[in-house]
């Protein structure tokens, strides 16, 4: 019983480390430099 | 010019509304084991829209081109198509699916028919903006796709899947194989989409442009994806998809070399996926129908289609391209959230 309770806080633990990893990200977008402009038919042509 | 479209789903249903606003459509045959939604396409759509049921096989006499746009896989259907002479056109984006589709080169070229892998709105526009882009290159180095935004139910399926990976990536004249939902990056879509977390995903787009752009070294592509699509694509979906997913975007980085020295550029547009597929199946259909393609055989649009008339056909029925100016726009590995 003892070894199954680790277990599963082992997994848990690996659970919650995988899923923090997976989910880190920062909150800073960058500038973009720059725009987009639409392409006219003729500019496709 | 007569066609049969098996899917009257949210992509079927666009590009059948397309073809009926083309010239010399005689015969529009709608598929769908859903009899009530086939049914509902098919007299919204009016003549000479008309439902059929049963097997394939048996309603392909004398026609020109079969659309594709059901769930896939659509492979065996194709070769049915090319059995009975008729050129396919194929929306399918699953990876599996349009390995199969490419494997049919041979016998459409031997049928002289053509295979049209990936006519959607990524892979599909984002090949024709690789083939448009290109034309300002010498050679192409490095081709990076990115998309965001899904059109109906089986496309929202298709995205969770392919977040599953494993991504196939085109590095030094080989493939590698990378995990599904690794590699973020933040791609700047046009407005009004902008930055967007971008991961890699099992996505058909290098299969089909590494074979447009011969010696090109590097082709990526990479899915727009939040949190829980990343932390929940594992399991099965948790809810049952929308009818019709929002706004979507598309985007196409080339690097390459223009002269002395390597230069970038970066194409891209915003529409609902679903209706920007519609619109690009449905002008592939017309262009397998009337031999527009520069050969016969199975491909993406990027080795198949002159990229100018066919964006420029697609901008006249309102899916808009549009390029980056005004700076080095590289995608950075920093989060939009």
């Amino acid at each position: 019983m003892r070894a199954f309770r680790r277990a599963l806080l082992a997994l848990g633990l690996a659970g919650f480390a995988a899923g923090a990893v997976r989910l880190r990200s920062g909150t800073t977008v960058p500038v973009q430099r720059g725009g987009w402009r639409e392409l006219t038919i003729s500019d496709l042509r | 010019m007569r066609v049969v479209v098996v899917g009257a789903g949210a992509v079927g249903a666009r590009a059948g509304r397309q073809l009926l606003a083309m010239e010399r459509l005689e015969d529009l045959v709608v598929v769908d084991p859903d009899v009530e939604r086939r049914d509902a396409v098919v007299a919204s759509l009016g003549p000479p829209a008309r439902a059929e049921s049963g097997e394939l096989g048996a309603m392909l006499e004398g026609i020109d081109v079969v659309l594709l746009a059901a769930g896939v896989p659509h492979a065996p259907f194709a070769e049915e198509a090319l059995r009975a002479g008729a050129s396919v056109v194929s929306t399918s984006d699953a990876v599996a699916d349009v390995e199969a589709l490419l494997a049919l080169d041979d016998a459409a070229r031997s049928a002289g028919r053509t295979v049209v892998a990936g006519a959607g709105f990524s892979p599909g526009l984002t090949c024709a903006l690789a083939a448009f882009g290109a034309r300002s290159f010498e050679h192409v180095d490095e081709v990076h796709v990115a998309k965001t935004g899904t059109g109906g139910p089986a496309c929202a399926r298709q995205h969770h899947r392919a977040l599953q990976g494993p991504a196939r990536e085109w590095q030094s004249g080989g493939w590698r194989q990378r995990s599904g939902g690794s590699g973020r990056e933040l791609a700047w879509f046009p407005d009004p989409l902008r930055a967007v977390d971008c991961y890699r995903a099992a996505l058909a787009d290098p299969l089909l442009l590494v074979p447009a752009f011969p010696g090109v070294r590097r082709v990526t592509a990479r899915m727009g994806a939040s949190r829980r699509d990343r932390l929940t694509s594992a399991v099965p979906m948790l809810r049952k998809p929308h009818p019709e997913g929002g706004l979507g975007a598309v985007r196409v980085e080339l690097l390459g070399t223009q002269g002395p020295s390597g230069t970038n550029r970066v194409l891209g547009a915003v529409d609902r996926p679903s209706v920007a597929a519609g619109a690009v199946a449905a002008l592939a259909v017309r262009w397998a129908a009337e031999g527009r393609f520069t050969r016969t055989g199975a491909g993406g649009l990027a080795s198949l289609a002159e990229p100018s008339p066919f964006l420029a056909t697609l901008a006249e029925r309102g899916v808009k391209v549009a390029v980056f100016e005004g700076g080095h726009q590289r995608s950075e590995v920093t989060s939009a959230s």
